[in-house]
């Protein structure tokens, strides 16, 4: 049965089938796919247990945190080799590098963080983890810098009291960074809040709401430069409201949730319609749509070089049939 | 004795540049130098992009005798946004570069650029339609934000950085071409062939965009990056730049020119002329022209057209309004 089904088809319709009806031939179908994209995913893990982006042997934590997420049901062999990594890849204050071989603490704390938090093990680890985040801040939070962007600096317009995560420490927050730590830790005090997570999640999710753009959505960071609104980024703003969707539905996060919808449908890239699927899924929008046009355009996930893209994509394509690894449940 | 703004801030700078001649004197910053006794550039008149390019590129590139042989070649492109305007060096230009390497003997080329905005370099590469541009003779693109890196000891301290992150491709590339869009920029006056090597630093490592640069200063990141990737050839694409408040938001204007060079300080400053500024007045200017190449215009030799200066300068920025060269 398998040996007739067309491997690699790009149809779309493959995808729009109800997985409830089990053994059809669409969902049967649907299956190989995943499994070929899926297998396509695993044959790239390195020996270590990590993933690097592309064809290098240096394993990059954003990567083989989304590939563990991925293949962790279908593949849980590969993706506990992930987690051992992951384990071992962090420092002793808590936090993670941006790679295999880097000394720097980075923003891909917040991933793994949010990837440990779907287990029951490894408690302290997470513990570690979210109390360097606690602590973590970008450069702006000191005294001095908010005082000069207050007061010398003006050409770019937002609220330095309102500051979130750095991608490295020494930088100032930005919003992909700030979305992540606060979606970690959100996930992480669900039976564990105190004064201090809950005061650095509000302070996090303030500054989102602070660099929103005018049209709704966010750019990478300041939403006014100049003087001159900058234009908002799909992928930005699907991590940005994924870190919202908890948050009472401001005109902010309505307006975000509106541009996000109608700047889908004309994506054409994988990585940007894979967050857009995974956040919009999470606000309960229609997406099967969507998930046809991504399946269409991952095939059968061979040319899909980047490896945090084709997880990205792996976990977009089966939004409602797993744990959405970034849902808050508060 | 009455001193406007202008001059009060030229004459600012020219003390400046003295004081720091004096200094890097005694206390050199760079450990390097790539000066020649006399560096090449062309100016190549084109209106439009179109596939004419190619062989207004050809011709311009035969000028320089370049020795490709068996060389692998990197094209550094400017892909900043996904955003509609001159923003993204153009992908015809792009394109018939790639072609012209290939044709004078390189072994291999590559495109390879790190957006330093837009995550999803996907979007840009699409936004700029550069597929179609590479695909029919099999040029790679490399996404140099997720590159493997190597961890490099920078051949200046200027930014006091000490070490950088940089991508293999970059590294492992033998002559490597920076074509940046010719346009004004809102934090260092000019985006060239010099600034936009800021998109081998890699955003896996350092973000987006790469914000630990800004902090250590942007003109002294650029001279720092120079001095330890150093820049082969440069193809500016001038046909349609970029004015007033660049790099995403300004505004389209023609300038009708490609510029071709040897040297990176000579090609940013031709292009500066080109656009009506004082090169000596960018920081990373004149300061890269004590060791990253030519900036005098005694030592550049035109290859065909002189410069001539706009009758009218770019628009720049209030804040930036003292690159604007006096006229004569």
């Amino acid at each position: 049965m398998l040996g007739v089904v067309p491997v690699g088809t790009r149809d779309p319709r493959w995808f729009a089938v109800d997985l409830d009806v089990s053994y059809t031939k669409g969902s049967l179908c649907l299956m190989v796919h995943f499994s070929v994209s899926n297998t396509v995913l695993a044959s790239r893990q390195l020996v270590s247990g990590g993933w690097s982006f592309a064809s290098s042997q240096q394993a990059s934590i954003e990567a083989t945190c989304l590939a563990a997420f991925a293949l962790a049901d279908e593949m849980p062999a590969n993706a506990g080799a992930s987690t051992q990594f992951l384990l071992k890849s962090q420092f002793a204050d808590g936090c993670w590098p941006a790679f295999e071989g880097d000394s720097e603490g980075s923003w891909t704390t917040a991933l793994s963080l949010c990837y440990l938090n779907g287990m029951t093990d490894f408690a302290s680890a997470r513990e570690k983890a979210s109390h360097w985040l606690v602590e973590e801040r970008g450069r702006e939070a000191h005294w001095f810098w908010r005082w000069k962007f207050k007061t010398a600096d003006r050409n770019v317009s937002f609220d330095p009291d309102k500051y979130g995560w750095p991608w490295i420490s020494g930088s100032a927050s930005w919003v992909i960074p700030t979305a992540f730590s606060v979606i970690a830790l959100k996930q992480f005090t669900v039976c564990n809040r105190s004064e201090l997570s809950e005061k650095r999640i509000r302070l996090g999710v303030d500054m989102l709401l602070d660099r929103a753009c005018a049209g709704g959505g966010w750019n990478s960071g300041n939403s006014i430069v100049y003087g001159v609104p900058l234009p908002a980024h799909a992928e930005a703003t699907a991590i940005a409201l994924l870190a919202l969707q908890d948050e009472e539905r401001t005109s902010v996060i309505r307006a975000s949730l509106a541009w996000l919808k109608q700047k889908s449908a004309a994506i054409e890239s994988v990585e940007s319609l894979a967050w857009c699927i995974l956040c919009l899924f999470v606000y309960q929008e229609p997406v099967d749509h969507l998930k046809a046009g991504l399946a269409t355009l991952v095939g059968d996930g061979r040319d899909i070089r980047n490896n945090a893209t084709l997880a990205t994509a792996i976990l977009a394509l089966r939004c409602g049939e797993m744990i959405h690894p970034f849902v808050v449940l508060r | 004795m009455n001193i406007d703004r202008r001059r009060f801030v030229g004459s600012a700078a020219g003390i400046t540049a003295t004081t720091g001649v004096a200094a890097d004197w005694f206390w050199p910053k760079h450990s390097v130098s790539y000066q020649r006794p006399r560096s090449f550039v062309a100016i190549l008149n084109a209106t439009e992009y179109s596939e004419k390019v190619e062989a207004l590129l050809m011709d311009g590139l035969r000028l320089f005798r370049l020795n490709l042989n068996g060389r692998r070649v990197l094209l550094k492109p400017n892909l900043v946004e996904d955003l509609p305007g001159p923003v993204n060096t153009n992908a015809d230009v792009i394109g018939a570069a790639a072609r012209c390497f290939l044709r004078l003997g390189a072994a291999k080329v590559v495109v390879g650029e790190g957006p330093g905005h837009q995550r999803d370099t996907e979007l840009v590469v699409q936004a700029a339609n550069l597929k179609p541009h590479l695909a029919d003779r099999r040029i790679h693109f490399v996404d140099l934000n997720r590159d493997e890196l190597a961890r490099v000891e920078l051949k200046a301290s200027y930014s006091g950085l000490g070490e950088l992150w940089l991508p293999r491709t970059v590294l492992d590339s033998d002559f490597i071409v920076s074509m940046p869009k010719v346009k004004t920029h809102h934090w260092a006056g000019v985006t060239l062939s010099l600034k936009n090597m800021f998109g081998i630093v890699p955003g896996m490592k350092y973000g987006w965009p790469k914000n630990l640069l800004h902090w250590h200063g942007i003109h002294e990141c650029i001279l720092d990056i120079c001095a330890t990737v150093p820049i082969h050839f440069v193809i500016a694409d001038g046909i349609t730049a970029m004015e007033g408040n660049g790099p995403l938001q300004g505004t389209a204007r023609d300038l009708g020119k490609i510029v071709v060079a040897d040297d990176p300080v000579a090609a940013d400053a031709t292009c500066a002329r080109l656009m009506g500024l004082d090169p000596l007045r960018v920081q990373h200017l004149s300061d890269g022209g004590r060791f990253l190449g030519n900036l005098n215009a005694n030592r550049i030799m035109m290859l065909g057209e002189r410069v001539e200066p706009p009758a009218r300068p770019f628009s720049v920025l209030p804040d930036f309004e003292y690159l604007i060269a006096p006229t004569r």
